[in-house]
Order: C-alpha cells, then structure tokens, then sequence
C-alpha cells in the first residue's frame, strides 16, 4: 500500500545536490531507521534534518493532493492514514530527541561544544541547539531563584551533577554488512573482539557500537 | 532531628507519583532556615577553631553539620527538579493552559517556569520545517483514521474540521477522526472504546 500511495501522490525527488535520485519509499526507509535508532540509542545521535524536512515537504503534498479528492473516494482515507503515519513517524522522532535533549541537556551542550572546537560534524540542528541553550537557561534561572535565599551557603547548583546517558546499556542491532573486530568491551585494550556477519542480529554493548550506528553501517532494532 | 524535613519533603513528592501534590512552601522555608543556622553556627565555630587550638570534638561537629547542610540542600533541589519534570510531563498532556486545580498547587517560580517552558516549545515546534510542526498530537502510533469515542462530560458543541458540528453530551458515542479527538482524550472529555 506505502507504494501505490506515494507513487500516486508525489514525484519528489530528492538529493538534487549530488544529483543522486532517491525515491519516497528509499526516504521513508531512511526515516524509519533513523526513527529506532534514535529511540534505542542511549544517547543523542547526529540530526538527520534533510530526511526530516523531506518527509515534511511530502505530507504537505501529500495532503494538498488528499484535498483534491472527494470524500467518497475510498482511496483518500487510505492516502489519509499514510500521512497520519508519516507524521507520527516524523513527530515521534522530533519528539525522543526533544526528550534527549532535555534530560542530557548540559551533557549535550558541553559535547556539542567539543565538537565545535573540534570542527567535526554537529550532532544537534540549529533550532534544537537554539532549545537546548535556552532550556538549561530556564532551569539555571529557576534554580538561582531557589536557591537565593541563604546567601553564602557554597553553591551546589543542578549543573553540578550531570545526568549523563548510559552508554554501557546493551541495545539489539541488525547490520548491514560484514563488520570485522568489533571489541566487545569498549574501552580495554585487551578486550575479545567479534565478528559480525552482514544481516545478522546481534546484542552487545552500545559503547562498542556507537560509531557504526552513526556511520549507518548498523542499524539498532 | 537534622535533616528530617529534608526527608519528609522527598518522601511526600515520592508518594505521588502522577499528580502533583501542593508546593510545601512552609517546609521548604523551614528546610531553608534549618540550613542557614547550620551554616551561621558552622561559620562561628570555624572562625574559633582558627583563632585558639583546633578541638577534634570541634571539627567532627563541623563535618557533620556540614554534610547535613550538603544533605538539605541535595534535597531541596531533588524536590523541585522532580517538580519541574511532571511539570514538563504535564505540559504535553494538557498544552499550554493548566486546569486550574493544578495551577493551585504550583509555587509562582514554577508558574513562571511552566509558561517559559511552554514558549520556548512552541518556538521550537514553529522552527521545523516551512511551517511548523505540531509534536503535540500524534503521540501514538496511528492504527485507524477513525476512532469510537464516548463522550464523558457534557462538553457542548464541537466542530469538526469538515464543517459539521456535532453536539457532544454525556454517555453518547461517536465515530470520530482520530486526530481530531485525540486532544479531548487527553483532556478527559471523551474515552476511547477498544
């Protein structure tokens, strides 16, 4: 049904920088995997803001079409609940790193700061660094008021005690190809290493595997 | 004893887990006192330990009453951080406007923050994309376009995106789009039937 619909709906096509042709389908693949990713992931990963904002640009035509419709149509509530699950697709997503963002909120800051520095890719999209900056602002404020009343006492603020996501938790991954030594136990040098097959599925530490979920060569079920 | 408001605070928040229970400002501010006397006591016996020969009774009464200060003050900003998350929590279930019945039992700083909050979500929510998207709704997975809701309240009229109005009573049943009740879900006004 997903093909018939946006075959029928659209002809986006996207990628127009390389003038690589992706299809709607490849798109909303790509969403997808982003969308459990990023929900089984402890941490927050790189943004992926252009499938994002093609996503959007589709439900838009995609409803300007459903409109032209009359309501008799049997197919336009088909169309009608592709686009409803296109948009909690987008919107659960936008709404996990919101979350992320929140909890993490100086964690994320600070290593957002470090990859400034660094000059290495930014993991967070303008508009959520601009949310993030202001958030800790609010609850820095808030806190300070809180707080004022016993001048003197040594400031112990909230931004002292960082939550920090748990990297070590263990997440379950399908990949995508052969990978080779991949160590078990990030982190010791003497670690065992395993090799994981192309398609297999696999549980293991999220510290192992970071790197290769945001490279993409895995992908966390 | 010190350090028991510290933890009659935390155990009354802990308590409820899903609504919020009134703003203790009275034992905030006792907790806050009981701090400050500590600290000030502190304070003297320090400066006295530095002027004649350090007691060892002295310093272990410093230790203490210092790790007692750290404990109260742990416990307060533990008591309004959790605040502040079912705050948050309750931001995406009801939307910018409170029931009133809650708004009662918040503090005006949290007021404050609430509707802070509240903003820089709205901005964030208008920045995606051309224009806007709005996280609130779709906040699980869509199985059908059309839902059977049963109406709880006597709610009055409601429109319908398509132009009908319908009049929503008590105990009566409609089948509705789901998007366009999912609100009223929340809020209470209807129930879904499975």
């Amino acid at each position: 049904m997903e093909d018939l619909t946006i075959d029928d709906l659209d002809n986006i096509s996207t990628g127009s920088d390389d003038h690589v042709q992706i299809t709607p389908a490849e798109v909303i693949e790509m969403m997808e995997e982003a969308w459990t990713n990023e929900k089984f992931a402890p941490e927050i990963l790189p943004n992926k803001s252009e499938i994002v904002d093609i996503i959007l640009d589709q439900i838009t035509t995609m409803e300007e079409n459903i409109k032209k419709l009359s309501s008799s149509d049997f197919t336009k509530s088909i169309y009608q609940l592709e686009v409803d699950r296109l948009r909690f697709l987008v919107s659960s997503y936008l709404r996990t790193r919101l979350e992320k963002i929140e909890t993490y909120v100086i964690h994320i800051l600070k290593e957002e700061e470090k990859r400034v520095e660094r000059g290495s890719e930014k993991y967070l999209t303008e508009q959520e660094f601009e949310f993030a900056k202001e958030f800790s602002f609010t609850m820095e404020q808030y806190f300070d008021k809180m707080m004022r009343f016993y001048p003197g006492v040594p400031a112990d603020t909230w931004s002292n005690k960082i939550i920090q996501p748990n990297n070590n938790t263990f997440v379950f991954l399908k990949s995508k190809k052969r990978i080779e030594g991949v160590p078990i136990d990030e982190g010791n040098a003497e670690s065992d290493l395993v090799d994981i097959q192309d398609g297999s599925r696999v549980i293991i530490s999220y510290n192992s595997v970071a790197e290769l979920v945001k490279n993409g060569d895995v992908h966390l079920i | 004893m010190y350090g028991e408001n510290g933890y009659t605070l935390i155990k009354e928040l802990a308590r409820s887990e899903d609504n919020l229970p009134p703003y203790n400002a009275e034992l905030v501010t006792h907790i806050s006192r009981e701090i400050k006397k500590i600290y000030d006591e502190n304070q003297i016996d320090a400066q006295q330990s530095i002027n004649e020969n350090i007691e060892a009774s002295i310093l272990n009464t410093i230790r203490v009453r210092n790790a007692v200060t750290k404990r109260n003050v742990r416990c307060l900003m533990a008591y309004h951080f959790n605040r502040l998350k079912c705050l948050r929590t309750m931001r995406w279930e009801f939307g910018s406007i409170l029931p009133a019945d809650i708004k009662s039992n918040l503090s005006t700083a949290e007021i404050e923050w609430f509707s802070k909050y509240s903003r820089l979500l709205a901005n964030y929510m208008r920045s995606i994309g051309e224009d806007g998207v709005n996280l609130s709704i779709d906040l699980k997975p869509p199985k059908a376009l059309y839902i059977e809701v049963q109406c709880l309240v006597d709610y009055g009229k409601f429109d319908l995106n398509d132009g009908t109005t319908l009049l929503l009573k008590k105990d009566s049943r409609h089948y509705l789009p789901r998007n366009e009740c999912e609100e009223l879900i929340r809020q209470g006004v209807f129930k879904h039937i499975i």
